[in-house]
């Protein structure tokens, strides 16, 4: 299976949305590395992953992920899962690497906290 | 006591003591009795003849002076009042002569009466007496007339002297002539000489010999001069005697002796009881038979005195030996006597008996401390043969106690009877000791039915121990669901590890699918099953593998057979068909069969009991040689519900390694899973799984290039079991991976690792086996979609 990936970056909101579609496995995950490092490198404050399209995640695939969850966090940034569907949600919980990533369940949670983190910027 | 040594010795020696004493006895007593009777002969010889000699030399004397003085009357004149002072010289100066006379011939004489002066010894006086005066007429007296008839001197019969000495006497008379111018002979004289009798008496008492002895002196005529009575003195001896037969032996004997010949005779004596001897000579002078008689009991008193102190003597000497003896005997005997009572104590268990103190080195010595040696012994023993005892029982408990344990290694404790709507199944284990190797084993896990039936190698304690290790290690196997072959395969390599001693175990592993009937079973070294269908007997065709435990990383194949509803299925151990009878001939194969075909129309456990009965007849008395285990499995007749054919579906890909390998197998894996119509959810997470046992096997096994790498795809009902095969180094990623901590670091998180907790989460049965070449790794998962 291939993986499809397409990047929308919203630079008022500092937000990059990686959208998944496909598989990421062991053959696609070094190409979506590249890809996801690059998005990552931009230094927005949030990269949502949206894998409303993702049929199918492998631990390679999860270690791209976790990678770059990890150079995010270390960075004061985050790094947003979205829109997971029931097996990868499984694969994401047998693997416990929720701590270290925002989770939303689908588009209108992301949505929410967008608006409470743009509300947040304006306090300041 | 009377069965004593020491009695019995006593008598014995005292008794042979007393005959070689007794015996010595008798023979010193003959030849001393020889001795001592002819001393004794010769005694009274040497008496009688010193009284005969000195009675001889007594008359020789009287014979002599009178001889003398009728010589000098011979030749010379005398006047009377001469021949009277001679007379009276003669007699005064002779106290043998009693009285002495010249009787001159009255013819010649000067008066008519005669001349006869006569000197005596009257009273001790000497005292004269003219035998011329009065009456007395001597010339008419016997010693006169005989004498002067005989022409020669005579002694004169014993008489009274009437008139003259007054006494009894006899006299020696020698007439006295002379020669004239003429050369005419005439009568001178008679010259006499008397002898008093008593004086003769004096002479015969020396010859007394003995208490009652005596002697006696006769005339030539037979008159007693001198005897036993005096009473029957100057009586014939003939009327003295008053038995016939002595008569007649004293005339013999009388005759013998005037014929100048001693004689001697034995006969009874006169006054005593018993025999005497009468010794009867003459005197050699007068020719008077004198005789001496003497009692031989008397005389041989001191021969009796002489018995009378040899007896005491022996008797004393005797008693003496015998206490003797006795005390020796005692002496001897007394240790062996309290030997006998200690020997007693010690039999009744009391070995603490002291034994007799003894000395030396001689054999009662020996004995006892021969006795002490086995008293001490016995001690050692007794206290060996306790430990031994106690040890034995304490092994016999502990083995006791170790049967328990290994039957509770067993499923329902060595004997179990299970009664199920699917299924029915008897067992049985019966060590040939107390514990043995045999095992038997069934898990029901789901639709499966795992049995197993084992013989370790060997039996007794060694089998045992070998045999918990392999039921735990089976068990284990077994509930973690690993399939026959390969369960076997795990558990020969458990085995194999420090099996210094080659123990081995063949095993009968099978699992049933109870919804298909499908019986899946591998065998190490087993005896095939037999099969009870419709009656008949099938033996289960197998291909097996070698015995467990010997060699490491072996592969056992696996064999399938389809069971039927009401077959009945007997895996066995080589105890039954190996079992031996009396004749050493075996109970066999084929006699197990034809008793397991018996049990068609029987129920389950009643066939299990027949069978063992059957093996236990057949054995008779000998000994179980060993373990003997059945196990029965019994379908029902009419299916349990669950006999819808189940879908069983099998697929195999050998893919040559080298990238994207694992885009191979996943591409070629959901193909088949659409294929089988396997639903999205589970078919995604077997995928998931592949592809992670896939990159690892690339990243981790070192595959050679070109190498086959494996992929089977096993599905019975809804379980899948997905089987990857590799011929990298041997690497088992559910244990040697590199797991992550998850949760933890992100970086420091392994590709790989985080992979197998994928695989483990995702699957219900990972197994990983190396077989010598290949890394097989076996996962089993359920295709049933759950929605978690």
């Amino acid at each position: 299976m291939e993986l499809k990936t397409a990047i929308t970056i919203d630079e008022n909101k500092s937000v990059a949305r990686v959208s998944l579609a496909g598989a990421l496995n062991t053959d696609t995950a070094p190409g979506f590395d590249q890809e996801l490092q690059k998005v990552v490198a931009q230094g927005l404050d949030l990269t949502v992953l949206d894998m409303k399209e993702l049929d199918y995640i492998s631990s390679a695939g999860l270690r791209v992920i976790f990678k770059a969850a990890k150079q995010t966090k270390a960075a004061g940034r985050r790094l947003a899962a979205a829109n997971r569907k029931p097996h990868i949600d499984k694969v994401f919980e047998i693997l416990k690497a929720l701590p270290d990533m925002a989770v939303f369940a689908n588009d209108q949670e992301l949505d929410d906290y967008l608006d409470s983190m743009q509300s947040k910027v304006r306090d300041d | 006591m009377s069965n004593s040594i020491s009695t019995r010795l006593i008598a014995f020696l005292s008794l042979s003591l007393a005959l070689i004493f007794g015996l010595g006895l008798l023979v010193d007593y003959h030849l001393s009795r020889d001795e001592i009777l002819a001393r004794l002969q010769t005694e009274s010889q040497e008496t009688i003849r010193s009284a005969i000699i000195d009675l001889e030399n007594w008359l020789d004397g009287v014979e002599g002076s009178t001889l003398f003085l009728a010589r000098i009357l011979e030749q010379r004149d005398y006047s009377h009042a001469g021949l009277e002072q001679m007379l009276k010289d003669i007699v005064e100066n002779n106290e043998d002569i009693y009285g002495a006379t010249i009787a001159l011939n009255p013819d010649i004489a000067d008066s008519p009466q005669g001349f006869a002066p006569y000197y005596y010894h009257r009273e001790g006086i000497l005292t004269y007496s003219d035998l011329a005066a009065d009456d007395y007429r001597y010339n008419q007296q016997p010693w006169f007339r005989d004498a002067v008839s005989a022409a020669k001197p005579i002694w004169v019969e014993p008489y009274f002297d009437r008139g003259g000495g007054e006494i009894l006497m006899t006299t020696f008379a020698v007439p006295v002539f002379r020669i004239d111018k003429n050369s005419q002979r005439s009568l001178y004289a008679v010259v006499t000489a008397d002898v008093a009798l008593d004086e003769l008496q004096n002479y015969l008492r020396r010859l007394r010999l003995g208490e009652s002895g005596f002697g006696t002196l006769l005339s030539r005529e037979g008159i007693i001069i001198s005897g036993r009575n005096p009473q029957n003195q100057l009586r014939h001896y003939s009327e003295a005697l008053l038995d016939e037969l002595d008569i007649s032996t004293w005339q013999d004997m009388f005759r013998t002796v005037l014929a100048g010949q001693a004689t001697t005779r034995r006969l009874e004596c006169p006054e005593v009881s018993g025999k005497c001897i009468l010794r009867l000579d003459a005197l050699q002078s007068t020719g008077w038979p004198i005789g001496v008689m003497y009692s031989e009991r008397e005389i041989t008193a001191p021969l009796r005195e002489y018995q009378i102190k040899t007896a005491v003597t022996g008797l004393v000497t005797l008693l003496l030996m015998s206490l003797a003896v006795y005390l020796v005997t005692r002496r001897l005997t007394r240790p062996l006597t309290a030997l006998a009572l200690a020997s007693d104590n010690i039999a009744k268990g009391n070995l603490d008996t002291p034994l007799p103190s003894v000395r030396g080195n001689d054999e009662l010595a020996r004995l006892v401390n021969s006795f002490g040696a086995m008293k001490r012994d016995l001690k050692s023993y007794i206290a060996d043969l306790e430990t031994a005892t106690a040890s034995r029982s304490r092994l016999a408990g502990e083995l006791a106690a170790a049967r328990e344990i290994q039957m509770s290694l067993l499923p329902l404790g060595g004997e179990a009877f299970v009664q199920l709507p699917d299924y029915q199944l008897w067992a049985r284990v019966r060590p040939a000791k107390s514990v043995g190797g045999d095992l038997y084993t069934y898990l029901q896990s789901g639709s499966r039915l795992f049995i197993a039936v084992g013989d370790v190698s060997d039996k007794g304690v060694p089998a045992a121990l070998f045999m918990a290790k392999a039921i735990s290690l089976l068990q284990q196997f077994i509930a973690a669901g690993d399939s026959p072959e390969y369960a076997t395969a795990k558990l020969n390599n458990a085995l194999e590890l420090g099996n210094d001693n080659c123990m081995f175990v063949t095993l009968f592993l099978g699992v049933l699918d109870l919804a298909s009937g499908q019986l899946a079973f591998a065998s190490a070294g087993h005896t095939p099953p037999s099969l009870l269908r419709d009656g008949a007997i099938t033996i289960l065709s197998q291909e097996d593998g070698p015995a467990i435990g010997l060699s490491p990383d072996l592969r056992f194949p696996l064999n399938t057979y389809q069971l039927q509803a009401g077959d009945r299925l007997a895996i066995y151990t080589d105890g039954i068909d190996e079992a031996f009878n009396a004749q050493a001939q075996m109970f066999g194969v084929q006699r197990f069969n034809e008793e397991l075909a018996g049990t068609s129309s029987m129920p389950l456990d009643g066939a299990g009991e027949q069978l063992f009965q059957r093996v236990d007849d057949f054995a008779g008395a000998t000994a179980q040689s060993d373990d003997i285990t059945l196990l029965l499995l019994q379908l029902p007749l009419q299916g349990s519900g669950a006999t819808a054919a189940t879908q069983s579906q099998k697929v195999q890909r050998v893919f040559t390694a080298g990238t994207p390998l694992a885009g191979r197998v996943i591409e070629w894996l959901e193909q088949a899973l659409i294929e089988w119509e396997v639903a999205m959810e589970p078919q995604m997470e077997v995928v998931l799984i592949a592809e992670e046992i896939v990159t690892n096997i690339e990243k981790y096994s070192e595959i050679p290039e070109n190498s086959e790498v494996i992929v089977q795809l096993d599905r019975i009902g809804s379980s899948l079991t997905m089987e990857f095969s590799d011929q990298g180094k041997a690497f088992n990623p559910l244990h040697e991976g590199h797991r992550s901590t998850l949760g933890a670091d992100i970086e420091s998180a392994e590709i790989g690792g985080l992979g197998v907790h994928l695989v483990v989460k995702l699957s219900d049965e990972q197994h990983y086996l190396h077989d010598g070449k290949r890394n097989i790794l076996r996962i089993v998962k359920s295709l049933d979609a759950k929605g978690d």
